[in-house]
């Protein structure tokens, strides 16, 4: 069950505004990104780091923090504008996306930006970095979580399953991952692409404990990390439903949009959009 | 001449380093006491993790448990922590400039008669191209635990390439000093310069000694850093000789052979000749049947020298 009270819940989803609209002006500056899965993984990593993981955006390094490993790396927009959001940098940082040289590169650099943990982009890496974290957590005997988002598409490369193998192995119960599930990749729909039916079974069979909500409901998310672990001794898979480029009503669940080269009409119609959210929420 | 078997002498330091500091891990893949973790295991086995086979996964792994102050040894069979997972160690090891030590045992030509699968002669050429690794390919036992200590002791990637036979002992001298990065000039020569690295170190000085009674003053210069590589000493020896023959159980693609052709091309041009395996597959049988094939064995080496005098 969900803790989350009334104001909590809209308290989240303004967080979740204001990240959509930091993705919008990263976009604006740099004229394109990848939007589609950002925007679908946008209200689990908001929920994350606003009401589940322990950091601080002062001591970004601070020893005793939750770890988050964004192992579909392109979704890096939605990890920046979260960022940015909670304070681990100036948000006028988030100006320089797409520019030289930039601190905010297509894809997340560590040694870039306070705040990213791992250098994700090639996809299939984040789950076994992941896992390494939540194995050293562990041999410190700290009480430090681990939280990845992998995109649905990425789970075709079989590294991630010589990754979901270990972790169950060596029952790396402080380990929780979203799939965010929005069942696009750039090719078409990820059923036709290459089959990923059964996801529920098919982690089950890897020996995780696994979930299955709404992605874009806070309540599901929240009530899904309010324990972990909740089977002692094995790492935790959340099955997350989402839209991919949700929050823009012209890319909502379209392939297209999966990355973005904005033009100006598209551009005011996500502003417009955003604006609605934002009367709606009060 | 004594000699001692590599991968029993990495397990062993391995073990020493263990007791020193106990952030160090040793990793494997199925296979920890051929790669011989014994001694470390028998000391530590909380900080031995066995992960199966699954090298890709493997080297994820030890990057992340590197970013919590770990330093991880994973040590298996060489082309399979080199070109199996090399995106791996790419991007989470070298692109995050992780704390990973990878050691690829049975490197080389040595695991002979199980055929270029399990042969590793481009690791060196592709993990070079990493920013930041450091690769280290000691020529005997000796130099193994060094190289093992100074693995240890540095902040960074490193790719360690040892061998499976027996290996002469021949650095047990006072003379002997390891630095990181620096060349070893094993013996002094005017006429021509041998640069070698690896197990065939010794055949090189073997083969100067033999080439020495012929009255070719031969000298030879043992690289266990490949990267960073000593410039200095290489380029002295381009100036003062005038001629160098690298030796390399390696591909001449890539290796020492081309490192060194781009030192002395950009700094000081030498007449250069590559011994090593020329775009082939190698072939599959006795190890030192190998060697003498590619020749890199003492007689190869004699054979190789003095047709590049001749030519």
């Amino acid at each position: 069950m969900s803790n989350l009270n009334q104001s909590e819940n809209l308290e989240l989803k303004k967080n979740a505004l204001a990240v959509r609209k930091n993705i919008l002006r990263m976009v604006k500056a740099g004229g394109a990104g990848h939007v589609g899965g950002a925007l679908s993984a946008t209200d689990i990593i908001t929920a994350l780091y606003f009401k589940v993981m322990n950091v601080r955006p002062d001591q970004p390094l601070w020893e005793k923090r939750d770890r988050f490993v964004l192992s579909a790396g392109h979704k890096c927009l939605a990890l920046y504008a979260v960022l940015a959001e909670k304070g681990f940098f100036d948000k006028n940082l988030l100006d320089t996306y797409g520019s030289l040289g930039s601190r905010l590169p297509g894809h997340p650099d560590m040694h870039k930006l306070p705040g990213v943990e791992s250098n994700t982009g090639a996809l299939g890496h984040g789950l076994s970095i992941a896992g390494g974290m939540a194995m050293g957590l562990r041999l410190d005997n700290t009480e430090s979580k681990v939280y990845v988002i992998m995109g649905d598409g990425e789970l075709a490369e079989g590294s991630n399953w010589e990754a979901a193998s270990a972790a169950a192995h060596h029952k790396l119960d402080n380990l929780m991952v979203f799939v965010d599930l929005n069942g696009l990749q750039i090719e078409g729909e990820t059923k036709d692409v290459m089959s990923n039916a059964d996801l529920v079974a098919r982690w089950k069979a890897f020996g995780w404990h696994v979930l299955e909500i709404d992605g874009h409901n806070f309540d599901e998310i929240l009530a899904c990390t309010s324990k972990l672990p909740e089977v002692k001794g094995k790492p935790t898979v959340v099955i997350s439903h989402t839209i991919k480029a949700k929050g823009f009503s012209f890319g909502e669940g379209k392939v297209a949009y999966h990355y973005w080269s904005a033009n100006e009409q598209e551009m005011k119609i996500a502003e417009n959009d955003l604006a609605e959210i934002e009367r709606s929420l009060g | 001449m004594n000699t001692a078997d590599p991968r029993k002498t990495f397990g062993e330091a391995l073990a020493e380093i263990g007791k020193e500091n106990s952030k160090v891990l040793a990793i494997s893949a199925d296979s920890s006491s051929g790669s011989g973790l014994g001694p470390f295991k028998k000391l530590f086995s909380e900080r031995h993790i066995e992960f199966g086979i699954m090298e890709q996964g493997i080297i994820g792994y030890a990057a992340g448990l590197a970013t919590t102050g770990k330093i991880p040894f994973v040590v298996a069979i060489a082309p399979f922590l080199t070109s199996r997972p090399f995106e791996m160690v790419r991007n989470d090891v070298g692109y995050m400039k992780q704390n990973v030590k990878i050691v690829g045992r049975c490197a080389g030509m040595s695991y002979a008669d199980l055929g270029p699968t399990h042969h590793s002669l481009e690791d060196v050429a592709i993990l070079r191209t990493i920013p930041g690794f450091t690769i280290l390919v000691p020529s005997d036992p000796v130099e193994i635990k060094e190289v093992a200590k100074a693995a240890a002791e540095l902040n960074g990637p490193v790719y360690i390439k040892i061998a499976r036979d027996k290996m002469p002992i021949f650095n047990d001298n006072k003379e002997y000093k390891f630095e990181l990065g620096k060349g070893v000039t094993l013996k002094e020569g005017n006429d021509l310069t041998i640069v070698a690295t690896g197990v065939p170190v010794y055949n090189a000085l073997e083969a100067a000694n033999a080439l020495e009674k012929k009255g070719l003053s031969v000298r030879v210069i043992n690289i266990h850093t490949l990267k960073p590589i000593d410039k200095e000493i290489i380029i002295k020896a381009a100036k003062e000789t005038g001629k160098i023959v690298t030796v390399e159980e390696h591909y001449l693609a890539g290796g020492l052979g081309s490192i060194v052709a781009e030192i002395t091309a950009q700094h000081a041009p030498a007449k250069l000749h590559m011994v090593g395996v020329n775009d082939q597959f190698a072939s599959n049988g006795p190890y030192d049947g190998l060697m003498a094939m590619y020749n890199l064995d003492t007689n190869g080496i004699i054979k190789e020298v003095e047709s590049f005098l001749k030519n």
